[in-house]
């Protein structure tokens, strides 16, 4: 009787958690500290004691750790939240820590460039529940975003839980939460648009004819340029092969195009319409040891060289600067 | 009588053992003298093995300490100099210094696979989030 009651208790314990509302601002310009608001509701089906996970998908360039700040109010108290070091292991976790078992569980919640990271928290104090404790409160977040200079569009994506269940679930029927409550809870924004900066445009949230990767990079890096052809209907949808048209700016002011139709340039079909070259910026644009490249424009052209796709399916070249930050 | 008897045969088993002494034997020192070329390449732990001409890059190492590369990609070190290991039988690191440069070191990945010894080297050449890993291969 008494391990039948522990095994309940392990089973059922803690609370359904879920995001009932995201407050945020439809956009912001770089620098400006967003207030994000969180309302959450809790059910809880047994008594205990924990702290509270808060999760924030963002872009790495963000520096999210340097520059989110949380507090709470909830029926249960007010606090605030601080940084869950990475030397801490997540509860269910398999010896991950709290950011590695987000991105392993939620990814990069559909946005398309790689180039993101979880910034985790947890709640300073924990707080005591009881059974069938009905809990509201919210999660008021400040975030300085674009610390990168960068205009972005990126879907912001939160993750609620708990130290003790991370993100496990059970088959219990909470009244409201429905038939698949869970100890955690996800939730994706929209796309949130950040403007100014001096850097280019980073879209997570949109297709793009091309990307990057990695999305920041040096012209000592193998730099990785694919273009999807399925995106829009352009002047190269059916072309059998396509090539990279580019152009470099060197650190002294040299410009260099390399514009051919050949080998060199040839990106392979991956596909899925799909089409990828690999280059090394430093060698594909022959600088000296004493140059560096800095930036690059370029279109994606047919294997005459006379129909080209730009930025946007536009006359204008893709851009790309060569920069860590 | 018999009271002296066995402390004295005790005494003597004790003492009539010979302690043998075998010489340790030695770890041979690492070899790496050789040329080696590129077998696998990963950034960020993506394969780009195939997605970049990498078949006719070598770095060859001579037995008194130079290397010499041939056919340049991103690497450790893009100038000829001289290398070491941080110990000759046992090393964690080896140390590449370019002619003119200054010494880049990385850890010392001496895997044997399927019989035949391959050297990963770990290397950050542009940004600093960008992780390559080469597994070379002696060349013959």
């Amino acid at each position: 009787m008494l391990s039948a009651l522990l095994l309940i208790g392990i089973v059922f314990s803690f609370c359904h958690i879920k995001i009932s509302k995201v407050t945020i601002p439809a956009s912001a310009k770089v620098g400006d500290v967003v207030p994000i608001q969180l309302d959450i509701d809790e059910s809880c089906n047994s008594g205990g004691s924990d702290r509270l996970i808060l999760g924030v998908l963002m872009p790495k360039g963000w520096k999210g750790t340097q520059n989110m700040t949380a507090t709470y109010k909830s029926s249960k108290g007010d606090g605030s939240f601080t940084m869950v070091p990475l030397t801490t292991l997540a509860a269910h976790g398999d010896g991950k820590n709290w950011p590695d078992y987000m991105r392993a569980t939620f990814g990069i919640a559909g946005n398309l460039i790689d180039d993101m990271e979880w910034v985790v928290m947890q709640s300073d104090n924990p707080f005591t529940y009881a059974n069938g404790d009905k809990i509201t409160g919210s999660i008021y977040i400040n975030l300085k975003v674009g610390a990168d200079d960068n205009p972005t569009v990126v879907k912001l994506a939160y993750v609620v839980a708990n130290t003790t269940n991370g993100f496990t679930s059970d088959t219990y029927f909470d009244e409201g939460y429905g038939p698949t409550a869970e100890y955690y809870n996800q939730y994706i924004g929209d796309c949130f648009t950040v403007t100014g900066g001096s850097g280019d445009l980073v879209d997570f949230c949109n297709p793009q004819l091309t990307t990057v990767s990695p999305p920041k990079s040096l012209d000592n890096d193998l730099v990785t340029i694919t273009f999807d052809s399925n995106v829009i209907e352009t002047e190269l949808s059916g072309s059998d092969e396509v090539y990279l048209c580019a152009t470099g700016t060197t650190s002294d002011g040299q410009t260099i195009t390399i514009c051919e139709q050949t080998s060199r340039t040839l990106m392979k079909g991956v596909g899925s319409g799909r089409y990828e070259i690999t280059l090394w910026p430093r060698s594909f644009f022959g600088v000296s040891d004493s140059q560096t490249v800095t930036n690059m424009t370029y279109y994606i052209t047919d294997k005459t060289g006379t129909k080209q796709v730009g930025y946007g399916n536009t006359t204008a070249p893709f851009t790309y600067k060569f920069k860590c930050g | 009588m018999n009271r002296y008897i066995i402390p004295s045969l005790l005494c003597l088993l004790l003492f009539s053992c010979k302690t043998e002494e075998i010489s340790p034997v030695g770890e041979a020192p690492k070899n790496i003298s050789g040329s080696w070329k590129i077998l696998k390449a990963t950034r960020n732990g993506t394969d780009i093995t195939n997605a970049f001409d990498f078949t006719q890059f070598r770095v060859k190492f001579d037995s008194t300490g130079n290397y010499t590369i041939v056919n340049r990609v991103p690497f450790l070190v893009n100038v000829n100099g001289t290398y070491v290991l941080d110990d000759p039988a046992y090393p964690f690191r080896i140390t590449f210094t370019p002619q003119g440069g200054s010494a880049v070191a990385t850890p010392f990945n001496y895997i044997t696979t399927a019989g035949v010894r391959q050297l990963n080297l770990t290397f950050v050449p542009g940004c600093e989030l960008n992780v390559y890993i080469y597994t070379l291969e002696k060349d013959n």
